[in-house]
């Protein structure tokens, strides 16, 4: 445990070397939260509230949800790319650990870094030039935590499960863009899927992706009730299950596949 | 220590068409090879032995080299390292080996090297005390403490290396194996890898297994050879005993006063050029003394000198089966 918890600490030392990289992504998520904003506003105008959620309300959700995807940034599925891509992936398999494990340890300490280099900035950016997103019922907040540490966990093993399809294809870049548009756009991150069509509002939420950003979006501003949330975060709880049991299966059969390319 | 139990290892590589046609027929149609890397390779490795590795490009050394450390699963086989299956149990036994590879850096590009250490340290659970007791070490070898503040991207590769090398021994390995340690580096750093090897040989009891294609390397380090081909064991010994075996001669080198040059009935000239002869002997044959006393009553001699066969006819000879 103590060697995992010093490959966080080593993530987040390399994790400050590029500042630049840091500017880069405040900077890009701003404009899609101000613009998300603006585009919110305008489709408000003259209308008190839609679906249950009112203008106001739709502002806190775009702000929690473009801090929210700081938390959800993960780098396992490039860093299996790359090192299976370039060979370096024999100098992760020649050390007493268990490669996965110090994936995870290794984004950890990413978004360790990251939560004090874009999250607290566009939290703030945020309040000052949109609004200040106050949570809609405080004693709601220990579900929010949960059902974000829950999400936490279901993204990453959606990433790490993309990631490991790296050992037989060898070059996924294409791959990752498709699974990261994917979930930005089944997740509820920009649009919320209750505006979608109810028939595919109903296919969407038997899916995972709603539980990584609607869910515990939903639960901040209040939309809908208490025993609904329940149920949802239950509905998580099994998706999170299943996609751990895969993971250790796919994490298995594909260890035993390695090729190091080169040399 | 080490053995290796009729190791096989098969890769499938999907076989593409050249050009734009053959890329484009390759997404759909799959055809696939099987190239049988190394084929049934078995040997034995005691504590201490430093074993050179050798056979052209492609020859199944590197892969060799990665099933021994636990980085390829074998196809068939097994490589046991103090009797423990490491493609089994793979965690615990890569706590006793370490691995460089000349040609990739397990250091990370964006720490200082110190930082890489300290990572390692805490990775294989070495304590305090073992851990300054071998940076101390190293850095008589190596002369490694003015490096760990440096920022790994901004090492030479001679630098690079040293730090590899030092990385692949915090952890007080029994076994290492190095794949190419001295390709791209200049004399003094060869120089100082050669010396690092033999003083963790010597010190440290290191069993040393390393692939290479620096005659240098083999010449200064190994006592024992083994050398593949194609997947296969071409020779495995002592390599003294390789050379008499497979070059079992000498040259002797003769230089006349003149550009006639005497036969002996037990040499062959191979070259003659000049006033200078080479004469090619059998060891077991004749001595030079006698070749030099019967040449040089039929005509003066000016100079003589004796070439042992190299490690280079020898590698000639086994590559060439």
């Amino acid at each position: 445990m103590k060697k995992y918890l010093f490959i966080i600490k080593t993530q987040i030392i390399k994790s400050l070397t590029y500042e630049f990289n840091v500017y880069g992504n405040i900077i890009m998520q701003t404009i899609i939260m101000i613009t998300s904003a603006y585009f919110w506003r305008a489709l408000y105008s003259g209308r008190s509230t839609v679906e249950g959620v009112d203008a106001d309300n739709m502002l806190t959700y775009v702000i929690i949800s473009s801090a929210l995807s700081v938390l959800l940034i993960t780098n396992v599925e490039r860093r299996i790319g790359r090192s299976v891509e370039k060979g370096t992936v024999a100098c992760d398999m020649m050390k007493p650990v268990s490669l996965f494990w110090m994936f995870f340890a290794e984004d950890i300490g990413s978004i360790v870094a990251l939560i004090f280099q874009n999250m607290l900035p566009i939290l703030l950016i945020g309040s000052v030039m949109i609004k200040l997103p106050v949570m809609a019922d405080i004693k709601d907040l220990p579900l929010f935590i949960v059902s974000v540490i829950e999400s936490f966990l279901i993204n990453w093993l959606i990433a790490a499960l993309f990631g490991m399809t790296a050992f037989t294809a060898v070059n996924i870049n294409a791959l990752i863009q498709v699974k990261k548009h994917l979930i930005r756009l089944l997740s509820g991150s920009i649009i919320p899927i209750w505006f979608f069509p109810e028939s595919v509002a109903k296919v969407l939420s038997s899916l995972p992706f709603v539980y990584i950003y609607q869910l515990p979006l939903s639960i901040y501003i209040g939309r809908g009730t208490r025993a609904e949330h329940m149920v949802q975060m239950q509905i998580q709880f099994i998706w999170l299950v299943i996609l751990s049991a895969l993971f250790f299966l796919v994490h298995n059969i594909v260890t035993r596949k390695v090729m190091v390319q080169g040399g | 220590m080490i053995d290796v139990n009729s190791l096989c290892k098969d890769y499938t590589i999907k076989h593409k068409g050249a050009g734009l046609s053959g890329a484009l027929k390759g997404l759909v149609i799959k055809n696939t090879d099987v190239i049988h890397a190394v084929k049934d390779l078995s040997f034995h490795i005691d504590e201490g032995e430093i074993v050179g590795f050798i056979g052209p490009n492609g020859a199944g050394k590197s892969t060799t080299i990665k099933m021994m450390s636990g980085i390829l699963t074998p196809t068939s086989g097994s490589v046991l390292i103090n009797g423990e299956d490491i493609a089994k149990h793979r965690k615990e036994v890569v706590k006793n080996i370490g691995v460089v590879f000349g040609q990739r850096s397990q250091l990370n590009w964006d720490l200082r090297l110190g930082e890489t250490f300290e990572l390692l340290k805490h990775i294989y659970r070495i304590d305090a005390d073992a851990y300054d007791k071998t940076m101390s070490v190293m850095d008589d070898i190596l002369g490694i403490k003015e490096l760990l503040d440096k920022p790994v991207r901004q090492m030479s590769l001679g630098q690079r290396v040293k730090g590899d090398l030092v990385a692949s021994m915090l952890h007080s390995p029994k076994v290492l194996f190095l794949d190419e340690p001295t390709i791209g580096l200049d004399v003094s750093a060869k120089y100082s890898l050669r010396k690092f090897i033999k003083e963790i040989n010597r010190v440290r009891k290191t069993t040393v297994i390393l692939t290479t294609h620096d005659l240098g390397d083999i010449q200064e380090l190994c006592e024992r050879l083994i050398i593949i081909n194609h997947g296969v064991m071409m020779e495995d010994g002592n390599l003294k005993e390789i050379t008499d075996r497979v070059a079992p001669y000498k040259t002797l080198v003769v230089e006349y006063y003149d550009e006639i040059a005497p036969h002996h009935e037990k040499c062959e000239i191979i070259s003659h050029e000049g006033n200078v002869a080479r004469y090619r002997f059998a060891k077991s044959d004749i001595t030079a003394a006698d070749i030099i006393a019967s040449l040089s009553s039929e005509k003066a001699i000016k100079d003589v000198s004796i070439e042992e066969a190299g490690i280079d006819d020898i590698i000639k000879i086994a590559y060439g089966k």
